[in-house]
């Protein structure tokens, strides 16, 4: 295979953005790759805010759908307790006659029947369709329900999956307090984390999320919520007195923190994902000098630091001017570990297959990135671009085996999914054992797991676990799109359900 | 008679425990070989869809399905040009037999006219185009099921010819065991060793040929109480094929088995047959708990339990759960439940002369009110449950239905005698695990 034939874009980050920008490289995703819609996303976030019943105003099956993948999740991996996600269950004659009477029903009911700080009613398609007037109905009720109402209107065809997102992070800020100099001062030396989503962090696993409070604690301060990972009404009215807003990366939290900023003036500390030691220095030092606790912040980073030196020094002196080849299908992570390796590692950056697509989702960490004088190379191939079925992730790897071509593997190292099968080291740093991904303890176990790729560089990958993946009797003249199950895992895959999600140890 | 539970509050705010249509059209669709699927509607859809797949284990390798990814523009305007060119490529791309094309919520709604644009494109295309109404709104995935089998009976060919001793089986996957396939292999190899041969399964790794020639079948058996009635009674309408042994509760535990295996042989006159087979197949289940499970007759006598499942599983075990292990199902929480189904389940209880609370159609909330409200030692349920019963401070939950948090690398059938093993399998291990130290005290050992 040459390679040239299969280069859909090779060159600087900067370059594909302008073209995308242009539109002179496609930007929207082929019809067999599918993300979550709005409805999906929205939900996502209000998962993470307690006592909270959301009525999804549609059929059954969004909220079917949002329960089985999200609060099963949580009670599995996260020790919730079960949680209802309700639905008017509008059915034919609805759609005719209109639900206005199902949601006005039903919001009396889940008040008798939950008692819940917040009611959300969350729009589906069908009911966007129908223009059933939700808001009038909240206005005309809403004074008699004592739960805090919003009304999310995150039907599946009104916006991207980010939209989603964004759209709740904004409408979460409506049920904030504006600060009080009492409350500030008793919060003086306490941070929100925002862009958490789903609900409360993993109880058995050492999540990044976790990491950062404990780094947080460590210097003395405080968390007043995590918005909206596992944060309650009360913790959220207090969050703008609070001396700081950190955002878990420039696009997670970016839209609650910046609303929060317009709205109640709480500063925004917002970088890049503490991957490495300089990022999360970064991520620290931004947010002490809000609090005035510069001093102990740089006692606690050379604390951090002083326990790893030794191990990190050593690991990272084989690294330097090696190359480090980023699957890049999750876009913010992907230039996260791009600024890690060049800053931390001094290694050379190459992100691969960075749909073009998410220059607009990732718009805000593309232009911190370049802001911050890094412009990482990318290369796109055709497979990438492809009509989605088995063999365009195999025409992906096939083009990535083409571009190593007889590279030495003792220079490059592959950081992408398990899943994929190059012929040099490759790092997967969402395998549920390589957590802490972010601050000191991170890149200390990031920089161990690159050396230990390259120790057992000599190990053939399983043929075994290659045929799971590509198995030999499938020739290009079968076809399929990527299942849900593997999806999060999946080179040049983008594919979303919940069944991957409730059992993939990764997710 | 039994039990009602009342629920106040619960007229217009659902917590399903049951998708919508398009899920169960999309698990219709996955059971055939060689067709692709093409949804016209928003992204989010997918993912139903996805999960219709992902219940048939169609692995990423064979999957062919597109998406229009509707936005808002494309619901005010219209989209047909859009869903032509996603069919295009995906005819390109995937080079199915088949391609159906299913309207959703959005595209039902706005009135796209899929009928059209198939007919307008099915001459420059190989395929066969099936248009077919998905929308979720249209009932949930067992109504979607049966939208599903019933958009596939206009391929089934009308023939004189009938094969004797051969059956047409229905609606497979409408049933909780996580892995009902091994169910469905349970059925097949009974059919095999009375040499009654399976036409057209509708569906499971069907072929459209088995589709078009189901009309030869000699009977037609159904697997599920929850789903294809309808399509069986069409079937016989149609094309003058009986759905046989309707009335049984599917065959779990002893007596439902032997009762189910016998139907089938006077059916067939295989009486002989069958009664060999229930000898040998008794003995070994027999001869298994009498060296393993003993233990479980002191365990289960009396203990009172909620079952909560669909009604194919459910009504088959509960005589399993009565009868043969002498526990009391205080409480039957079924998520779906239709007339004929209700009347079966009535039949039963009154001929096991029990009186449990029931709850059917129920969801999350009459679900978990009714395991509050109970005063049992256990529940049998899925995943959902397990965690209900935990936090309402019930110490045993046995996880044996879907969605579970159990993974099988091997297929396990709940269905015959070595389904009932299984079954006990799992009751046996939960059981352990509940009573088991969960962590060393390393305190009192230092």
């Amino acid at each position: 295979m040459r390679l040239e034939e299969h280069v859909a874009f090779s060159g600087k980050l900067s370059r594909l953005y302008e073209l995308a920008k242009k539109g002179e490289i496609p930007t929207t995703l082929q019809g067999s790759h599918t993300r979550p819609c709005k409805f999906w996303t929205a939900m996502k976030i209000l998962s993470g805010v307690h006592n909270t019943i959301v009525i999804a105003h549609g059929p059954s099956g969004c909220a079917y759908g949002v329960k089985q993948t999200y609060k099963l999740t949580n009670c599995r991996n996260s020790a919730s307790p079960y949680e209802a996600v309700l639905s008017t269950n509008i059915e034919e004659k609805n759609i005719v006659y209109g639900g206005e009477k199902e949601l006005v029903g039903a919001i009396r009911e889940v008040e008798e029947k939950y008692t819940p700080d917040i009611i959300v009613i969350a729009t589906s398609c069908a009911t966007g369709i129908i223009g059933d007037n939700v808001n009038d109905i909240i206005e005309t009720i809403g004074e008699t329900i004592k739960a805090e109402i919003l009304v999310i209107h995150c039907e599946g065809f009104s916006g991207e999956y980010r939209s989603g997102f964004d759209l709740v992070f904004k409408e979460l800020v409506k049920l904030m307090e504006p600060p009080t100099e009492e409350l500030k001062n008793e919060l003086h030396h306490s941070v929100n984390i925002v862009g958490g989503k789903m609900g409360a962090e993993r109880s058995e696993v050492d999540t990044d999320v976790k990491e950062l409070m404990r780094l947080v604690e460590g210097m003395g301060a405080k968390i007043n919520a995590v918005i909206a990972g596992d944060c309650s009404l009360e913790e959220l009215k207090r969050a703008p007195s609070a001396a700081v807003n950190c955002a878990l990366c420039l696009d997670i939290g970016y839209a609650v923190g910046k609303e929060m900023e317009k709205v109640y003036k709480t500063p925004l500390n917002s970088t890049i994902l503490p991957y490495g030691i300089s990022a999360t220095r970064n991520w620290l030092e931004k947010a002490a000098a809000y609090m005035g606790l510069e001093k102990e912040a740089e006692e606690l980073m050379n604390q951090e630091y002083e326990v790893i030196r030794e191990e990190f020094e050593s690991a990272k002196a084989n690294l330097a001017g090696k190359i480090g080849l980023i699957e890049g299908h999750d876009a913010v992570k992907s230039l996260s570990i791009a600024h890690m390796l060049e800053k931390d590692f001094q290694m050379r950056p190459i992100i691969y297959n960075f749909h073009p697509w998410s220059t607009e989702a990732r718009e805000t960490s593309i232009d911190y990135l370049l802001e911050m004088g890094m412009d990482p190379e990318v290369l796109i191939t055709k497979g990438t671009l492809a009509f989605g079925k088995y063999e365009s992730m195999k025409q992906t790897e096939d083009e990535l085996l083409a571009f190593l071509g007889n590279i030495d593997p003792e220079t490059v190292v592959y950081f992408g999914s398990s899943l994929s099968f190059p012929n040099i080291p490759l790092v997967d740093l969402n395998a549920i054992l390589n957590r802490p991904r972010f601050g000191y303890r991170g890149a200390l176990k990031v920089a161990k797991c690159i050396n230990k790729s390259f120790t057992y560089a000599f190990r053939p990958r399983s043929k075994l676990m290659k045929e799971l993946v590509f198995p030999k009797d499938k020739s290009l003249s079968s076809l399929s799109s990527l299942p849900s199950k593997l999806s999060q895992d999946m080179p040049d895959c983008t594919l979303y359900g919940k069944g991957g999600r409730r059992r993939c140890i990764n997710s | 008679m039994h039990q009602q539970l009342v629920f106040a509050h619960n007229q217009y705010s659902k917590d399903p425990i049951l998708s919508c249509a398009l899920e169960g059209v999309a698990n219709v669709i996955a059971g055939i070989q060689d067709v692709c699927l093409i949804i016209h509607s928003p992204q989010g859809c997918a993912a139903t869809v996805g999960v219709g797949f992902d219940q048939h284990e169609i692995d990423f390798t064979k999957r062919k399905i597109g998406c229009t990814r509707l936005f808002e523009t494309d619901i005010v305007m219209g989209a047909a040009r859009k869903l032509e060119e996603v069919m295009k490529q995906a005819e390109k791309s995937f080079g199915a037999k088949v391609m159906f094309v299913a309207g959703t919520c959005a595209a039902d709604i706005i009135g796209e006219d899929i009928e059209a644009v198939c007919r307008m494109l099915q001459p420059e295309m190989e395929a066969k185009l099936i248009p077919i109404s998905a929308g979720g709104f249209r009932g949930n995935s067992y109504d979607g099921m049966n939208l599903g089998l019933e958009a596939l009976l206009p391929f089934v060919k009308k023939t004189p010819i009938k094969m004797m001793d051969t059956v047409n089986i229905i609606a497979p996957q409408a049933n909780a065991n996580p892995t009902w396939y091994a169910d469905l292999d349970w059925v097949k190899q009974i059919l095999a060793q009375l040499d009654i041969g399976v036409q057209t399964i509708f569906s499971h790794d069907t072929t459209l040929a088995e589709i078009e020639n189901a009309g030869r079948a000699a009977a037609n058996l159904l697997m599920s109480h929850e789903v294809g009635y309808d399509f069986a009674k069409k079937m016989k309408e149609i094309y003058d094929i009986p759905l046989i042994m309707e009335d049984n509760p599917m065959p779990i535990g002893v007596h439902n088995t032997k009762k189910w295996l016998r139907a089938l042989g006077a059916h067939f006159r295989k009486e002989e047959q069958i009664e060999k087979i229930i000898l040998a197949e008794e003995k070994k289940l027999l001869d298994v708990l009498r060296k393993r499970g003993l233990m479980m007759i002191p365990r289960y006598r009396n203990c009172k339990l909620a079952l909560s499942s669909d009604s194919t599983i459910g009504i088959g075990m509960i005589r399993m759960l009565f009868e043969e292990l002498e526990m009391i199902p205080e409480a039957i929480i079924f998520k779906s439940c239709n007339e004929k189904a209700e009347q079966l389940l009535e039949r039963e209880l009154s001929d096991m002369n029990l009186s449990p609370t029931i709850v059917l159609n129920a969801d999350g909330y009459q679900l978990k009110e009714t395991i509050r409200q109970m005063d049992v030692d256990l529940v049998i349920g899925s995943a959902w449950e397990k965690y209900m019963a935990e936090e309402l401070g019930i110490q045993v939950s046995f996880d044996v239905f879907e969605p579970t948090n159990r993974v099988t690398y091997v297929n396990e059938p709940y269905f015959g005698f070595e389904g009932m093993l299984q079954i006990l399998q799992i009751f046996a291990n939960d059981w352990e695990r509940a009573f088991r130290s969960k962590e060393i005290k390393y305190k009192e050992c230092n």
